[in-house]
């Protein structure tokens, strides 16, 4: 939304020493975000009004001419490649040291003087885009320069004081008026900065409309739900031509494209009062009836850009007696817009529920100024002075035209009188400072509240134009006086509390924790990857589709499904990794979500329905050029470490799944916590070479309910300690872990018991392989002797023997 | 007995001269000054002298003990095998270096964060990403149609549900189960469904802070900004407010910073204005409080939304923000 500084000047005294950087600054600290502000005359600077003396062809290039240009103190030679160029042309010169826009598009250049292919240019004769006249002046090729012939300049002047474009252009972000429906037009602008600066804010004016009952305008609204005002009026004799000088300007102020003298006043008024309107051709309305209706599912209707829509039964219509004519508060349609030769207009000035606005809007994939207004819900009032002071407007542009029908005025307002009594001391207490009574009676006068001040208690009225949506409750009152009266004047100062035991949150601990030991101590880095899943992974791990969460809005395969494992995004990463890196070590640990159970968050406070499954999960891989064995061991080793460290028992137990080569559940109390295991080798494309992926994924919001937080010492022992080594050869098949539970039957003395070194081949007979381990010994109540030792040590051979056939080394 | 003392000590003294090893020296010490060594077995004897004489040679035992104790020090210590001169390596190669991982500067930028507000009583909570309307929009004061939806374009999910939009989501929640007195802060990850270019991603990090008890006020929420901000940038900073809009707040703020950069003076960072936008915040709306079953005539409160992953972007000078989900070990190998 732009604010023009000369137009405000319609209503408004500002003060001399005001500049419009203070005004925007003010703007900003109290009203609205403003983007920028537009200097006009800056930007045209040293731009000048020429006329073409001479034209002589460029005698190295066919295209171009050389222009001698009068410049009124001076004749400069300009280069020129304009097909419009004559002899006599009034034209814009954006001299040397002027900056323009080469073809309208890109960084502002700054123009320098150059020789063209040999000839010497003193600066350019620009085009409209080139100096950012394009809305006042469009152009029909891209090869025509600006033509001023027609508007007889002085020759030299500077083209911004000739034109009268020497406004000060304030850009305002939308988002910051997304909840003032009254600021969208310059009066509520205006209003702002009257309150800002205490100034007087002149009425706005409108002359009285001399109705007639020539032609009777029927006017209906069907659907008052949706439709709350309406208003309708003739008039008669026009003549469509191009808007005057002042009027485009207004319009080049605020950005838009000036078009014809009837659609321009619309839009005018749209700009000025914030009440979007609408002109029909009346030669192409039926009757002269117009209908508010609803539409039908599936109807179709060509809106005045000339697109066919599908409407749906939330789209309201402007209909004459057979047939659509505009989408309601949207967009009118091409079968009644205004043409250069329409003589009667019917105008619309109405006022539409707001949220229905936005639906349709939404649906239709239409958004246009008007429906930017009509959603944020305006005034009902605003509609009637929108359409005298239209026909005010419209009557000044057009001599011969008149009223030719009364004013329709269907008026369904359902806004009722907001009235607030709002306690002086909420005010203070929000504050957190004293505001004198009398200042905060003054500011709200200012913003055009009715203000009655009785018991300690301001009595107010809201203004109809704030009383849409935008204040409803004392708290909005407390905002009003507040922004007003300064935020800056707000003395802070530390909250005074008393001291609370702290919200201890474990899990948030243990991860944090988690996450450094992974990095610091495990070399895993920590990458993040999306919530979405990645699909081909999914479908090479074989999880199921149908326990994923599916996104319902987008289109995009790479947005379908939430994961409901970290895993296909880790993979994907680590292949696109692997171009880089032939080791990668990554991890991840966020929430996964899963359809097929509910979480413990409720869905509202009744309580009766939970969100899917959302625990955290705790996912990584390694990639490695290593073997599989040890790719896998330290995976497991991984896991080991873990359970060290946090104080967990875990337990490894073996299963299997159809991508990996190796499966272990990660087990804890009989409660699995996850699996790790070896990819299989054909699923991860890392080209030609040969690697391992070895990978785990754990239930991170299950795992932290098992983590030991009582962690007690253990005393040291008593008594010494012996130590054995054994070497033994068993078949190839026979696990370790086999061995090991039945070694630790034999003894309770046996405190420790370690594989070291496990190989085949030299030395060791065919199928058969060599396990070395160091044993422990100790008890505590006596030292142990070395009789005692080899009597177990005896029996361990025994039994492995018995059991395994296994042979001493 | 004297004599066999002095004979054991010349004994030592000549077999330690001819060791050549620290392995014959230890047996050498256990033989003869070990507990079950010939030493000892001498000493033995001590109990059966006559009381005239024990002290004298108890004495004499105790020096040649002493004396023998010295000598085995000294041949450990010329023996000892950590006791290398020779030094023929090149120090100038580079060291080496354990491999570590790395953290998402994102994770590092929240830690750091969260430090600083839980010096100040705000304890860390978490909750949904996967979240109902209710609370990602209704129970924010944001019904259904309201244009502020229009702002936060949504992820929506079977079931009703969607992503959350912002980690607000957790203001009602917690007010639920916690009630007031409340201090605390939710980062978390949030969702927009747009079109991702450098500066936009579907996908990032927020910090919401919610404070509510007895009281407070518009200068509570400036003064514990301005004091969690110094200790997050390490420096004394300044904030001001000027007006913003957001539904579940009432007044609602822009909290801008005075430019780190210039000290407000001006420059191209802060765009000459001196300030540089940082968060929306506000008192909490009364309509808020009552979803979290509070009185909003007892209690009021503030809330903040701090942008983790615009702060990630801005202290490391990040210019493209797709590299924080990118998974890109050249990128994440950095930090």
């Amino acid at each position: 939304m732009y604010l023009s500084v000369n137009w405000l000047k319609d209503w408004l005294k500002l003060p001399k020493d005001l500049t419009a950087e203070k005004l925007a600054h003010d703007l900003t600290m109290s009203t609205v975000e403003v983007e920028e502000v537009i200097d006009q005359a800056a930007s045209l600077a040293g731009v000048l009004v020429g006329k073409i003396k001479e034209i002589a062809p460029h005698p190295d290039a066919d295209r171009l001419q050389v222009c001698q240009v009068d410049l009124g103190s001076r004749v400069d030679q300009i280069v020129c490649g304009g097909s419009n160029l004559s002899k006599g042309m009034l034209v814009a010169v954006a001299t040397v040291g002027s900056k323009v826009k080469w073809h309208g598009e890109g960084e502002l250049v700054t123009l320098e003087k150059v020789k063209i292919r040999g000839i010497e240019s003193h600066g350019m004769i620009a085009a409209a885009s080139e100096i950012g006249l394009n809305n006042l002046f469009p152009a029909k090729s891209d090869k025509e320069i600006l033509d001023l012939t027609d508007l007889s300049l002085k020759v030299g002047a500077d083209l911004s004081q000739a034109l009268q474009l020497n406004d000060f252009i304030i850009d305002i972000d939308n988002k910051s008026i997304n909840h003032r429906p009254d600021l969208w037009g310059q009066y509520g602008l205006a209003r702002e900065v009257a309150a800002i600066y205490r100034l007087t804010l002149a009425d706005y004016q409108v002359a009285p409309l001399k109705e007639a009952d020539e032609m009777k305008l029927k006017v209906s609204v069907k659907d008052k739900d949706k439709c709350f005002r309406y208003l309708g009026l003739v008039i008669k004799n026009v003549k469509v031509e191009p808007s005057p000088l002042w009027l485009k300007n207004r319009l080049q102020a605020v950005g838009l494209r000036p078009i014809n003298n009837i659609v321009d006043v619309t839009n005018y008024i749209m700009y000025e009062l914030g009440q979007p309107m609408h002109a029909f051709d009346a030669r192409m309305i039926e009757g002269p009836e117009i209908q508010v209706v609803s539409a039908k599912k599936g109807e179709k209707f060509i809106t005045l850009d000339g697109t066919k829509r599908r409407l749906n039964e939330n789209c309201l219509m402007i209909a004459d007696s057979k047939k659509y004519v505009a989408v309601a508060g949207i967009m009118g349609g091409q079968n009644s817009e205004i043409s250069s030769d329409t003589e009667t207009v019917i105008l619309e000035s109405a006022n539409f529920l707001a949220s229905n606005i936005r639906r349709s809007s939404g649906f239709l994939a239409l958004r246009s100024e008007s429906s930017a207004r009509f959603e944020k819900s305006l005034d009902p009032v605003l509609a009637e002075l929108a359409i005298r002071k239209a026909a005010e407007l419209i009557l000044s542009l057009n001599d011969e035209a008149y009223v030719a029908s009364r004013l329709q005025d269907i008026n369904y307002n359902p806004f009722k009188e907001i009235n607030l009594e709002v306690p002086e001391t909420l005010i203070n207490s929000r504050f957190g400072v004293e505001i004198p009574t009398k200042e905060i009676k003054d500011i709200l006068t200012r913003l055009q509240f009715q203000v009655e001040y009785k018991n300690q208690t301001f009595f107010i009225k809201v203004p109809t134009f704030r009383a849409t949506k935008d204040i409803s409750i004392p708290e909005d009152i407390v905002e009003e006086v507040a922004r007003i009266y300064g935020y800056d004047n707000i003395k802070s100062s530390l909250p005074a509390v008393f001291l609370q035991a702290p919200h201890t949150d474990v899990a948030h601990q243990v991860l944090k924790d988690l996450k450094f030991w992974m990095s610091l101590f495990q070399g895993y880095s920590e990458a993040y990857t999306y919530p979405f899943t990645n699909l081909p992974w999914v479908e090479k791990l074989h999880l199921s589709l149908n326990d994923h969460v599916k996104v319902k809005n987008t289109i995009s395969l790479d947005q379908a499904y939430l994961n409901l494992s970290l895993l296909p995004n880790l993979l994907a990463k680590a292949e696109e990794n692997f171009r880089f890196f032939d080791n990668i070590k990554i991890f991840e640990i966020d929430r996964t979500f899963d359809k097929k159970h509910k979480s413990v968050y409720h869905t509202d406070p009744s309580k009766k329905k939970y969100l899917p499954l959302q625990d955290k999960h705790f996912a990584g891989l390694e990639v490695s050029v290593d073997t599989g064995q040890a790719t896998f061991l330290r995976i497991k080793g991984l896991w080991e470490s873990l359970a060290d460290y946090f104080g967990i028992k875990l337990s490894f137990e073996k299963n299997e799944n159809v991508f990996s080569s190796l499966v272990y559940d990660i087990k804890t109390q009989d409660v699995t916590l996850g699996q790790f295991g070896l990819l299989k080798n054909d699923l991860f494309n890392s080209g030609p070479s040969k690697v391992q992926v070895a990978w785990w994924s754990v239930n991170f919001s299950v795992l932290v309910k098992y983590i030991n937080q009582n962690m007690i010492y253990t005393p040291l022992p008593k008594f010494p300690s012996m130590q054995r080594d054994l070497a033994i050869v068993v078949a190839e098949d026979i696990l370790w872990e086999d061995l090991m539970k039945e070694i630790i039957k034999i003894s309770p003395l046996l405190v420790n018991l370690e594989p070291f070194d496990v190989f085949t081949g030299h030395g060791v007979p065919e199928g058969k392989k060599s396990i070395a381990f160091h044993l422990e010994f100790r008890s505590t109540d006596k030292t142990l002797e070395s009789a005692d030792v080899e009597l177990i040590m005896k029996q361990i051979l025994a039994v492995l023997n018995k059991k395994f056939d296994s042979q001493l080394r | 007995m004297e004599v066999k003392l002095q004979n054991l000590k010349n004994t030592i003294l000549k077999e330690l001269a001819e060791i050549k090893d620290s392995q014959l020296l230890a047996d050498l010490k256990n033989k003869y000054l070990g507990r079950k060594g010939e030493l000892n077995e001498i000493l033995k004897a001590l109990k059966d002298l006559s009381d005239l004489e024990k002290p004298r040679i108890g004495k004499l035992a105790n020096e040649i003990k002493q004396e023998l104790a010295e000598v085995f020090a000294q041949a450990e210590s010329a023996f000892n095998p950590n006791k290398q001169t020779n030094f023929n390596f090149d120090a100038s190669l580079p060291g080496t270096k354990k491999e570590i991982g790395h953290l998402n500067p994102s994770t590092i930028v929240q830690y750091e964060i969260e430090e600083a507000f839980l010096a100040m009583g705000f304890a860390v909570y978490d909750g949904p990403q996967l979240e109902s309307d209710y609370y990602n929009f209704t129970a924010l004061n944001i019904p259904a149609d309201h244009p502020a939806r229009d702002t936060q374009d949504t992820f929506w999910l079977e079931g009703d549900n969607l992503l959350r939009t912002h980690t607000s989501n957790l203001q009602v929640r917690m007010l639920e189960k916690y009630g007031a007195p409340f201090r605390g802060i939710f980062p978390g990850r949030v969702f927009r469904y747009e079109s991702t270019d450098a500066s936009h991603d579907h996908t990032f990090y927020q910090l919401e802070g919610l404070m509510v008890d007895k009281n407070i006020n518009i200068g509570n929420l400036i003064a514990t900004m301005r004091t969690l901000l110094s200790s997050v940038f390490k420096r004394e900073v300044d904030v001001r407010l000027r007006p913003g809009f957001f539904p579940f707040v009432e007044p609602a703020f822009e909290m801008d910073i005075k430019c780190l950069v210039c000290g407000g003076q001006g420059c191209s960072v802060c765009k000459q204005s001196g300030w540089v936008e940082l968060m929306p915040c506000g008192m909490v709306h009364p309509k808020v409080l009552e979803a979290g079953g509070l009185d909003p005539k007892v209690y009021s409160g503030f809330a903040f939304g701090l942008g983790l992953t615009r702060m990630a972007m801005m202290k490391y000078r990040i210019d493209d923000i797709r590299l924080l989900q990118s998974g890109d070990l050249r990128f994440l190998k950095q930090f």
